[in-house]
C-alpha cells in the first residue's frame, strides 16, 4: 500500500510538469533547428582537424592554437578593456538618466522613454556614420577647434581607435543598459528615500545605501543585455574602429571569412561563448543575491 | 535671527517643545495650511486630527522639514528651523507605510540614522540594543522587513525614529495599515512608550477614537486652520463649533431660538411648558438664534431620571427607531419643532423595557449640558 500511495505521488505533478510541452513544442522546436543545430556544428567543427571534412578525425589542436596564441590574448585584453569602458560610461550615464526618469521627471518621464526608444530605433549605420561625421579627421569636432584656434592639427585619434569604438558602442547600447535600471527604481518607494533622509542621510547615502542596492538586479539584468553582446561585437570596429581596437569578434569574423581557418575560428567563438555563459552566471548570481524577499 | 549665533544647547526648560507661529503654506491655488499657530508642549502626546484634505499631514511635513512654511516660522526647542532640511533637524518621523529600507535586516534600520552621526561602534550596538528592547522585537534583529507582520513592522519603524533620541517623533497616520484588534493594541503601547521615553509625540489622525485614546491635547483641524485646540474632555464636553461637535463622538445638534433669557440661560418657549434651555456663554450675542450641541447620553428619559430644577430643558417627543447597542440603548426621537435627536438609554437595569417607536417620551436635561457653539449663520 506504501509503495502505491508513493507512485501515485510521484506521477502526478510528473504528469502535470510534462503538459508544458504541449505549448513549448512549436518554439521548442524551432529552437532546436535554428539554433542548437547550428550550434552543435559549431562545436563539431571546433574539434575536426580538417573542417568541414570529417575525414582527418578529431582534435584539440584548433583549441590550443586559439588559447595558445598571444595574439588572441591580445585581442582578448583589447576586447575586454573596449567593453568594459563602454559598459561604465554606460553605466554612468544610464544609472542617473534611470533616476531622473523614475523619479523626477514628472510629465516628462514618458517622453524621455519615447526618446530612449527611438534612439535605439535609429539604423545602426546612419548612427554609425553621424559619429564619423562628428569625430573625423574633417569632422564637426576638429572644424570647431581648428576655427575656434585651439588646435593647429586635427585631432586623429578620436575616430578609427578605441575611442570611437567605445563612444559608438556606448550609444549603440544605453537603451538596453537605461531601461532595466529604470524599470528596477520604479520599484523602489520613494518614501524610502525621505525616511532616509530625515534619519540624517544626504545625497550621497542615500544613493549608496538605498538607490543603488535596491537597483542592482536592474544593473545586473542590464550588464546581462549589454556587456555580454559587446564581446562578440565586429560591426562596430569595422565601421570606426582601428587596428588597436581590434576585438574578438573581429578575430571570429576574419578567421572564417578571410582566412577560411573554420577550425580555429569555432574554436575561439566557443570559448567566447563559454566566456558569456560564465558572465551571464556570475550576474544572474549577484542579482539575485540583491534581490528583496517581499 | 541672522547674526546670531547658532545655539547649540536647546533650552532646558523648552525641552521637546515645538511652535508653530503664523505658519501658511499653499500648494498652487489650494491653501492647505491656513495661518496657524501651535504650541506643543515638551514631553506631550499631541494629535492632529481632522478629515482627509484638513492640512493635519501638511502641518507634520512642515515640522519634519519636507515642505517649507510660505509665511511664518516654526521653532523646535526655542530654535528658528523653518528653513533647517529634514537631514538636519532633530525630530524624527513613522511614515505612513512605515518606509523600511526592504534591503537591511532590522537591526540594519534600526541602527542607520546612528551610522550616518557616526556614533561610536559600542555606542550604536548598546543604544540600537535598548531600542530594540523598549519596542519588544528581541530577537528579530535579523530579519528581514518582509518576514514580519504589519504590527511587527510598525514596532521597527518606531525603533527606527526613537533610537535617534529625537526632540519630538512625527507619526503620520501610522496605524492605518492595521487591522482592528491590532490598532487598538498598538494605541495603547504606543501612548505607554510616549510616556516611558518622555518624547514628544506629534500624532496625525482622521480617526477621532484613536486620538481620543492617545492624546494629551488634540488640535481638530479642517480647511487648514485649527478649529479647536484642547484635551480630549474640552473636547468632547466643549466643542467650539458644530464640526468639532460633529467630529468627536455623536453629537446633537439644536437650533436654539432665544425667547427670553433667565437667570443666565437662553430659553427658547415650544408651549405647554416645554421649554429648551442652554447656559448664556456670556460672549454677548445679537443673534436671535443660537445652536446648541447636547450629547445623547447628558439626555434622560423623564421617567428614569429627574434632575428637574429651574435651569433644565423639559421637552417632549415621538420615538422614531430604538437601536439596542448592548451598554446602551440609541434612541432616535423627534422634538415638537421637527428636530430628530438621538438619546442614549444606559442598560444599567436587567429586565428593563425600552420604549418602543411610536412612544411619547419626556426629555430633559441640565442647561449646563445644552453647549452654545455659535450663531446660525456660523453653521453650515
Amino acid at each position: 500500500m506504501a509503495a502505491v500511495s508513493v507512485q501515485a505521488k510521484g506521477t502526478a505533478p510528473r504528469r502535470r510538469r510534462f503538459t508544458h510541452w504541449r505549448y513549448l513544442f512549436i518554439p521548442t522546436a524551432l529552437l532546436l533547428v535554428f539554433f542548437v543545430a547550428p550550434m552543435i556544428l559549431m562545436v563539431r567543427m571546433s574539434v575536426l582537424r580538417y573542417p568541414p571534412n570529417s575525414t582527418g578525425g578529431y582534435t584539440f589542436a584548433h583549441y590550443v592554437n586559439v588559447l595558445g596564441d598571444p595574439i588572441y590574448r591580445r585581442i582578448a585584453v583589447t576586447t575586454f578593456m573596449i567593453a568594459t569602458s563602454a559598459q561604465v560610461l554606460m553605466l554612468a550615464v544610464g544609472i542617473p538618466l534611470a533616476y531622473i526618469m523614475a523619479f523626477k521627471a514628472g510629465r516628462w518621464e514618458l517622453i524621455l522613454l519615447l526618446l530612449l526608444v527611438l534612439a535605439d530605433e535609429l539604423n545602426p549605420i546612419v548612427k554609425i556614420y553621424a559619429w564619423r561625421m562628428l569625430l573625423g579627421r574633417e569632422g564637426l569636432i576638429n572644424g570647431f577647434l581648428m576655427r575656434a584656434h585651439l588646435i593647429s592639427q586635427p585631432v586623429t585619434w578620436m575616430l578609427f581607435g578605441r575611442f570611437s569604438v567605445i563612444i559608438t558602442l556606448a550609444t549603440s547600447w544605453i537603451t538596453y543598459t537605461t531601461i532595466p535600471i529604470y524599470a528596477a527604481m520604479k520599484a523602489i518607494d520613494p518614501a524610502l528615500f525621505h525616511a532616509a533622509e530625515d534619519l540624517g542621510a544626504g545625497w550621497w547615502t542615500k544613493a549608496r545605501k538605498i538607490l543603488l542596492p535596491l537597483a542592482a538586479p536592474g544593473i545586473f539584468i542590464a550588464m546581462i543585455l549589454v556587456y555580454i553582446p559587446m564581446f562578440t561585437d565586429f560591426v562596430t570596429n569595422n565601421l570606426v574602429g582601428g587596428t588597436n581596437s581590434y576585438m574578438l569578434g573581429n578575430a571570429v569574423n576574419d578567421l572564417i571569412l578571410s582566412t577560411n581557418n573554420w577550425g580555429d575560428g569555432a574554436a575561439l567563438n566557443f570559448v567566447l561563448l563559454v566566456l558569456s555563459v560564465v558572465l551571464s552566471l556570475i550576474a544572474y548570481r549577484l542579482a539575485k543575491l540583491n534581490r528583496i524577499d517581499v | 535671527m541672522k547674526g546670531t549665533p547658532m545655539v547649540q544647547a536647546a533650552h532646558a526648560d523648552l525641552d521637546g517643545e515645538i511652535a508653530l507661529e503664523r505658519v501658511s503654506k499653499a500648494f498652487g491655488r489650494v491653501v492647505a495650511v491656513d495661518d496657524i499657530s501651535i504650541t506643543i508642549p515638551g514631553g506631550s502626546f499631541f494629535s492632529l486630527l481632522g478629515p482627509s484634505g484638513c492640512g493635519k499631514t501638511t502641518t507634520l511635513r512642515m515640522i519634519a522639514g519636507f515642505e517649507t512654511p510660505d509665511t511664518g516660522r516654526m521653532l523646535l526647542q526655542g530654535l528658528d528651523v523653518t528653513y533647517v532640511p529634514p537631514s538636519k533637524r532633530n525630530v524624527n518621523m513613522v511614515f505612513q507605510n512605515y518606509g523600511l529600507f526592504p534591503h537591511m535586516t532590522v537591526g540594519e534600520n534600526v541602527a542607520f540614522g546612528p551610522k550616518i552621526k557616526k556614533w561610536s561602534r559600542d555606542e550604536t550596538r548598546e543604544r540600537v540594543a535598548e531600542v530594540i528592547r523598549t519596542v519588544q522585537l528581541e530577537g528579530m534583529e535579523d530579519r528581514r522587513p518582509g518576514q514580519l507582520s504589519g504590527g511587527q513592522q510598525q514596532r521597527v519603524a518606531l525603533a527606527r525614529a526613537l533610537v535617534n533620541r529625537p526632540a519630538a517623533l512625527l507619526l503620520d497616520e501610522p496605524l492605518g495599515a492595521l487591522d482592528l484588534k491590532l490598532r487598538k493594541e498598538m494605541q495603547l503601547e504606543l501612548k505607554s512608550l510616549q510616556q516611558r521615553t518622555g518624547t514628544t509625540f506629534i500624532y496625525v489622525t482622521h480617526d477621532q477614537e484613536e486620538a481620543m485614546t492617545m492624546s494629551d491635547r488634540i488640535a481638530v483641524m479642517k480647511g487648514g486652520v485649527v478649529e479647536q485646540l484642547a484635551t480630549p474632555r474640552e473636547l468632547y464636553q466643549r466643542p467650539a463649533s458644530a464640526f468639532v461637535a460633529g467630529f468627536i463622538g455623536t453629537s446633537n445638534l439644536i437650533t436654539l431660538r432665544i425667547d427670553r433669557i433667565d437667570a443666565g440661560c437662553f430659553v427658547m418657549d415650544l408651549g405647554d411648558g416645554e421649554r429648551i434651555m442652554a447656559v448664556d456663554p456670556g460672549v454677548g450675542t445679537s443673534e436671535s438664534e443660537q445652536t446648541i450641541t447636547v450629547r445623547p447620553e447628558w439626555i434622560k428619559l423623564a421617567a428614569a431620571a429627574s434632575p428637574t430644577g429651574e435651569r433644565a430643558t423639559h421637552v417632549s417627543a415621538t420615538v422614531v427607531d430604538v437601536v439596542y447597542l448592548g451598554s446602551v440603548t440609541q434612541l432616535i426621537v423627534e422634538l415638537r419643532t421637527g428636530e430628530r435627536v438621538t438619546v442614549h438609554r444606559l442598560n444599567d437595569e436587567v429586565g428593563a423595557e425600552d420604549p418602543r417607536p411610536g412612544d411619547r417620551v419626556a426629555l430633559q436635561w441640565a442647561a449646563e449640558h445644552s453647549f452654545v457653539i455659535g450663531a446660525r449663520e456660523d453653521v453650515s
